[in-house]
C-alpha cells in the first residue's frame, strides 16, 4: 500500500485516563435544575410577603417546627454513617442507619402533616384564603413533596436491604440517593429561613 | 498489507455490548402524560395513567437492577478505512505572496487619521457656513439644524430662529462635530490601506454617499420633523469635502511597518531557533 | 455475571413493517432517538408551518376574512408555542443526541433509557398540545386550542378570562415536554463530562460538543422557571391559589418577569446549537482549522452568561424604574460583544479558505449575514425608548424571525444537508438543494425584509386584520408572497429527502473529507458506533489520522 511508505510521526501515549463518575454527574445535574425549580418558588414567595390583602397573617399562625428541622438535618449525618458503612462492606449497620434515616425523614412528613391540619382547621388558611395561604402551601407543599419522593426511594432501598439484595457493589448508588437527600435538606434551610424567619 | 493493520484488525472484537431495547421508560412516559392529562379529562384517564407510571417504574428499575440488561451487537467488517481526499495540504506562512498579502504589511499611523478628521471637519464646517449664508443668509442655521439632533426643541423652531447665534447650540454642534469628525478620521486612517483600489475615491465619494444615503432613508422615519430641515444636496458635498480633504491627508502621510509578516517569536524579540521553520509557536 | 443477552440485531434483520416499527419504538439508541427527534420535530415544523402560511394568507390584504379572529388567534398561540417547543427544541437536542456521543468517541449516552423516556415524554406531551384542538372543549364547552399567545401573560390567563381547559392543555403539554428537555440536557452534560474517549480532553472536544454542554446547562437553568411558574398557574386555575389573581392581590407583573427568566435564554438555548453547526460546517467547506477554537467557545459562556440577565428587555413597555431599565438596555448590549466576536472568527475561518459552495455552506454563509441583521436590529430594540416606540409591532416580528428562521432554520437546514449523508448513507441531491435554498433564501427575504417597515410604520402585532389606506397593504401583501415561496421551498427539502432516501447517491463514510469523529464511523454508523474505542489527540483527530506526516497535534 502506498499510505505504508510514509513513516507516521508517533503520537504521545496518554499516561492516564480518568473521567468523572456517570452518576455524580447526573446527579449534580439534577440538582442544578432543582435548585433552579425551587429559586423561583422562593421567589415568589418573598415577593409576596406582606402583600395578602386579608387574615390569617403569618404572624399569627406560623410557628417555628423546630422539632421537624433537628429531624430532617440529623438525618443528613445518619445517610451519611449509613453509606460509609456500606462502604466498608457492613450490610447490617447499614439498614440500620437507612432504617433511623427513613423514620427521621417520616417524622418530618407526619410534623408538616400535623401542622397543615392545625393550620386548615383551626386557622382556617387554605391555599386560596389569601397570597400567604397561596405561597406558604406551594412552597412547603413542594419540598414535602420531594421528601416524599426521597422517603420512596430509600423505602426501596430498605425493602432491597431487607431482602438480602444489596451489597457493597450499590455503595455508589446509595451515595448519589444521599446526594439528594441532602439536597432537600438544604433545600429546607432555605424555606426555614423564607418562611419562619423572614416572612414571619 | 502492513503489519500493524493487521494487528489493528485483532483488537476488533466480535461483538460489543449495547444497552437491550425496552419499552419502560415509553410507558412510563405515557403514564405520565395520562395522568396530567386526566385534569383536563377525567379522572379515569389520571388513574390509568398513575398506574401505567408505576409499572413503567418498575418495569424500568428491573432493567438496570441488579444488572443492566445488555445485548450482544454483530461487529460489522470495518468501514472503509480513513483517508483524505487530498492528501497534500498547503500552509501558508505569512507574509508570503497570495491572498495573505491583503493582511495589511504597512498601516497609517493613528496621527494621520485624526489629522485627516481635523482637516476635513473644517472643510466640511466652511462648506456648511457657506450653504448657510447662500440660502439662508445666516452663517448660524446649519450649525443651529446640526444642535438640533441633540436638542428636540430646536428642529421645530422657525427659520429666523435658527438664523439666529445661540451659544448653546454652537457648544452642542461643535462637539458633535468635533468628535464625529475625529472619530471618522480615525476610522479612515485604519480602514483606507485595506481598501484595495484607489483610496481617494473610496474614501472621498463611495463611503459619504452610502452613509448620506442610508441618513436620507432612515430620518425620514426616525425624525421627521428635522428632515425637512435638512438640504440633501448641500448635505452630500459636505460630506464628500469631508471625505476627499481627509482621505488625501490620511492617503499622503507616511506609512509604517506592521512587522505582521515577521513570525511571532521575532517580533517578541525572543530567540527561537529550530522553532521558526514549524507554524509560528511562541 | 447473570446478564440476559437477547438475540442479536443482525439476527432479526428482515422484519416486517411492524417489527421495524417495534424496533423503534423500544429503541434506547442514541442515534434513532436523535433521528425520532428530528423526524418528530420536523412534522411539526410542517404544521406549525402551515399554520403560519394560513395567518400570512389572512393578512395577504386588509379586511380579509379567511381566517375568523377566534381561529387565527389559536393559530398564533400554536405557531408560536409549536414553533419553539415542539420544533426547534426537539430538532436541535435531536441532533445532539445523534452527535455527541459519536464525536466524543463513546458507544452511547451516559443514560439511554433515561434518553428514551425523555424522548417519549416529549412526544406524547408534544400530541398532548395538538390534542386540544379536539379536546380543549372541556367541561365548559368553550375555547379549543389555547388562544393567549406563546408567552400567555397572566391575568388573561386565569379562570376568570380564559375558560375552558384550552389553557390548561398549553400548561401541561409545555410542562411535559420542558421535563422531557431536561433528561435529555442531564444526558448531554454527563456524556460530555464523564465519557470522552481516550485523549479527548475538554479543550479537545469539537465545538458542537462544547456548545451542547453550555446549552445543556441553560436548559437546567432556564426551563426550571418556566416550570415553576406554570404550576404557580395550575394552582390558581385549579386550587383557586392567588399568584397571578390580581383581584386577591397577585401579581401580573411576576409571571412576566417568570416567563422571560425562561423565555429570553430559551431564544440562546435555540441559537447558540447553531452557532455549534456553523462551527462545524464553515471550517469544513473552508478547508481550514476554526479560527480561534477557545475564543469560540468563551465567547458562548459568555453568550449564556450574560443571557440569564437580559430578561426585562422584553418588559421595557410594562414601566420600569429608569435604573431597571438602564440596567437591563446595557446588559442586552453587552451580548453584543460576544456575538460579534463569534461573527468576526467564522468570517476568520472563511478567510483565505479554500472555500466550496455546497448547499451546506451555502446556508451557511447566509446564517452569517442573517444573523448579523437580526443581531443589529436586537441593539435597535435594546434601546428602551425606541422600544417603547416599537414593542409589540411587526418590527419585533421581523426581528425575532429573523433570528429564528434566518439563523437558526437556515442553520438546521445546512446541518440536515451536512449529517445526512451520516445518518442514511446517501447524499441529498444537489441540485435540488440549490432550488431548496434560492427559493427558501428569496421567500425568507419577501417575507421579513419588508414587515420591518411595516412595523416602524404603526402595524401592531397579533392582529387578524388591518384596514386599508395606512401604507401596510403593499408590504403585508410582499411578505405573504414571500411565505407561500417558503413553504414551496419547504417542499422541495420535503421531495429532496424522500427522493434521496430512494436515489441518493452513495454517500461513503466521509463524503465531505471532514474531521471529527462521526465521520469514521461507516454511514450510517452501526448500533456500537466504534467497535474499537477510538483515541485522539487533536481537536481534529481525522485530520491526524489522513495526515500521518503533519498531524495536528503538532501545533495545539
Amino acid at each position: 500500500m502506498a499510505t505504508a511508505a510514509v513513516s507516521p510521526i508517533v503520537p504521545p501515549v496518554h499516561a492516564q485516563w480518568n473521567l468523572p463518575r456517570r452518576g455524580r454527574a447526573g446527579i449534580l445535574a439534577l440538582i442544578l435544575t432543582e435548585t433552579a425549580f425551587f429559586s423561583i418558588f422562593v421567589a415568589a414567595y418573598v415577593f409576596y410577603i406582606g402583600k395578602s390583602l386579608s387574615p390569617p397573617y403569618p404572624r399569627d399562625v406560623l410557628s417555628p417546627p423546630i422539632v421537624n428541622t433537628i429531624c430532617l438535618l440529623s438525618s443528613s449525618i445518619t445517610i451519611v454513617l449509613a453509606v460509609r458503612a456500606l462502604r466498608a462492606g457492613h450490610t447490617r449497620v447499614f439498614g440500620l442507619w437507612w432504617l433511623v434515616t427513613f423514620m427521621l425523614g417520616l417524622e418530618f412528613l407526619a410534623g408538616t402533616a400535623a401542622e397543615w391540619y392545625g393550620l386548615i382547621y383551626h386557622d382556617h388558611l387554605t391555599i386560596s384564603t389569601n397570597l400567604f395561604g397561596t405561597t406558604f402551601y406551594s412552597l412547603v407543599g413542594l419540598h414535602a413533596m420531594h421528601v416524599t419522593i426521597g422517603l420512596i426511594m430509600i423505602l426501596v432501598v430498605m425493602l432491597l436491604t431487607a431482602g438480602g439484595h444489596l451489597s457493597r457493589r450499590y455503595a455508589e448508588h446509595t451515595e448519589m440517593l444521599s446526594w439528594y437527600w441532602h439536597f432537600v435538606d438544604a433545600v429546607w434551610v432555605v424555606v426555614f429561613t423564607t418562611v419562619y424567619v423572614i416572612g414571619r | 498489507m502492513s503489519e500493524a493493520s493487521d494487528q489493528s484488525r485483532e483488537r476488533v472484537p466480535k461483538t460489543v455490548q449495547v444497552p437491550a431495547p425496552t419499552a419502560w421508560p415509553m410507558i412510563a412516559a405515557l403514564g405520565l402524560t395520562m395522568a396530567f392529562a386526566g385534569l383536563v379529562t377525567s379522572f379515569v384517564v389520571s388513574a390509568v395513567g398513575a398506574v401505567l407510571l408505576l409499572a413503567g417504574a418498575v418495569g424500568w428499575f428491573g432493567e438496570v437492577f441488579p444488572q443492566q440488561h445488555c445485548e450482544l451487537a454483530e461487529v460489522e467488517p470495518a468501514a472503509a478505512p480513513v483517508i483524505a481526499a487530498r492528501a497534500a495540504a498547503a500552509r501558508l506562512a505569512v507574509g508570503e505572496q497570495g491572498h495573505r498579502g491583503i493582511l495589511p504589511l504597512e498601516i497609517y499611523p493613528y496621527s494621520a487619521g485624526i489629522k485627516g478628521g481635523i482637516a476635513g471637519g473644517f472643510v466640511m464646517a466652511g462648506l456648511a457656513v457657506i450653504h448657510g449664508v447662500l440660502a439662508h443668509g445666516s452663517p448660524w442655521y446649519t450649525i443651529n439644524i446640526l444642535a438640533a439632533t441633540a436638542m428636540a426643541n430646536l428642529a421645530n423652531a422657525s427659520t429666523a430662529a435658527l438664523s439666529a447665534f445661540d451659544p448653546q447650540a454652537f457648544m452642542v454642534a461643535l462637539v458633535i462635530h468635533g468628535i464625529v469628525s475625529l472619530l471618522v478620521g480615525l476610522l479612515y486612517g485604519v480602514m483606507l490601506p485595506i481598501v484595495p483600489r484607489n483610496p481617494i475615491f473610496f474614501g472621498g465619494v463611495v463611503a459619504p454617499l452610502l452613509w448620506s444615503g442610508i441618513l436620507y432613508a432612515s430620518l425620514k422615519v426616525i425624525n421627521p420633523v428635522l428632515d425637512a430641515r435638512i438640504e440633501w444636496r448641500w448635505f452630500v458635498l459636505c460630506q464628500i469635502g469631508f471625505g476627499v480633504v481627509a482621505g488625501l491627508v490620511v492617503a499622503r502621510s507616511e506609512r509604517i511597518h506592521t512587522f505582521q509578516h515577521l513570525p511571532f517569536a521575532m517580533r517578541m524579540g525572543i530567540e527561537a531557533p529550530g522553532v521558526m521553520s514549524k507554524r509560528e509557536r511562541g | 455475571m447473570e446478564q440476559e443477552i437477547a438475540l442479536s440485531a443482525r439476527e432479526q434483520a428482515e422484519l416486517p413493517l411492524l417489527g421495524r416499527l417495534h424496533e423503534w419504538v423500544v429503541t434506547v439508541d442514541h442515534k434513532r432517538l436523535g433521528l425520532m427527534y428530528i423526524g418528530g420535530g420536523l412534522l411539526f415544523f410542517v404544521v406549525a408551518g402551515l399554520q403560519a402560511v394560513m395567518m400570512r394568507l389572512q393578512l395577504a390584504v386588509p379586511d380579509n376574512h379567511l381566517v375568523p379572529p377566534q381561529v387565527f388567534n389559536r393559530f398564533l398561540t400554536m405557531h408560536g408555542t409549536a414553533m419553539v417547543f415542539l420544533v426547534g427544541m426537539p430538532i436541535l437536542t435531536g441532533y445532539f443526541n445523534y452527535l455527541v456521543p459519536l464525536m466524543v468517541g463513546a458507544r452511547d449516552l451516559a443514560f439511554p433509557r433515561l434518553n428514551s423516556f425523555g424522548f417519549w415524554l416529549w412526544f406524547f406531551g408534544a400530541l398532548l398540545l395538538y390534542f386540544s384542538y379536539i379536546g380543549g372543549d372541556g367541561l365548559y364547552g368553550a375555547g379549543s386550542a389555547p388562544d393567549v399567545g406563546w408567552f400567555a401573560y397572566a391575568p388573561l390567563t386565569e379562570r376568570a378570562f380564559s375558560r375552558g381547559n384550552s389553557t390548561d392543555y398549553w400548561i401541561l403539554s409545555i410542562f411535559l415536554t420542558s421535563v422531557g428537555s431536561t433528561a435529555t440536557a442531564v444526558n448531554i452534560i454527563t456524556t460530555a463530562f464523564c465519557m470522552r474517549c481516550r485523549g479527548m480532553t475538554l479543550g479537545k472536544m469539537p465545538v458542537v460538543v462544547w456548545l451542547a454542554v453550555v446549552v445543556a446547562f441553560m436548559m437546567l437553568l432556564a426551563l426550571p422557571p418556566l416550570s415553576a411558574a406554570q404550576v404557580m398557574l395550575l394552582l390558581d386555575r385549579f386550587a383557586g391559589a392567588h399568584f397571578f389573581d390580581t383581584q386577591a392581590g397577585g401579581s401580573a407583573l411576576l409571571w412576566q418577569h417568570f416567563f422571560w427568566i425562561f423565555g429570553h435564554p430559551e431564544v440562546y438555548i435555540l441559537v447558540i446549537p447553531v452557532f455549534g453547526f456553523a462551527s462545524e460546517i464553515i471550517p469544513v467547506f473552508s478547508r481550514k482549522v476554526i479560527f480561534g477554537y477557545q475564543v469560540m467557545v468563551a465567547a458562548s459562556i459568555a453568550i449564556a452568561f450574560i443571557s440569564m440577565g437580559v430578561w426585562a428587555h422584553h418588559m421595557f413597555a410594562v414601566g420600569m424604574t429608569p435604573a431597571g431599565n438602564a440596567f437591563f438596555a446595557t446588559s442586552t448590549m453587552l451580548v453584543a460583544v460576544p456575538t460579534g466576536i463569534k461573527i468576526f472568527n467564522w468570517i476568520g475561518t472563511i478567510w483565505g479558505g479554500k472555500i466550496r459552495l455546497r448547499v451546506p455552506m451555502l446556508f451557511s454563509l447566509a446564517f452569517l449575514f442573517q444573523f448579523m441583521i437580526a443581531g443589529l436590529t436586537g441593539i435597535m430594540l435594546a434601546v428602551a425608548p425606541f422600544d417603547w416606540q416599537l414593542t409589540d409591532t411587526y418590527f419585533v416580528v421581523a426581528h425575532f424571525h429573523y433570528v429564528l428562521i434566518g439563523a437558526i432554520v437556515f442553520m438546521i437546514f445546512a446541518a440536515s444537508y451536512y449529517w445526512f449523508p451520516k445518518a442514511t448513507g446517501r447524499m441529498l441531491n444537489e441540485r435540488l438543494g440549490q432550488v431548496h435554498f434560492w427559493l427558501f433564501l428569496i421567500g425568507f427575504h419577501l417575507t421579513f425584509d419588508p414587515l420591518h417597515f411595516a412595523g416602524i410604520h404603526g402595524m401592531p402585532r397579533r392582529i387578524y386584520t388591518y384596514q386599508p389606506g395606512r401604507g401596510l397593504e403593499g408590504l403585508n401583501l410582499i411578505a405573504s408572497i414571500g411565505a407561500v415561496i417558503q413553504a414551496l421551498a419547504v417542499l422541495v427539502f420535503v421531495i429532496n429527502v424522500v427522493y434521496s432516501l430512494a436515489w441518493g447517491e452513495e454517500a461513503g463514510p466521509d463524503p465531505w473529507d471532514a474531521w471529527t469523529l462521526e465521520w469514521s464511523t461507516a454511514s450510517p454508523p452501526p448500533e456500537y458506533n466504534f467497535a474499537v474505542e477510538p483515541e485522539v489527540y487533536s481537536r481534529r483527530p481525522l485530520w491526524d489520522l489522513k495526515h500521518p506526516d503533519d498531524p495536528d497535534w503538532l501545533y495545539e
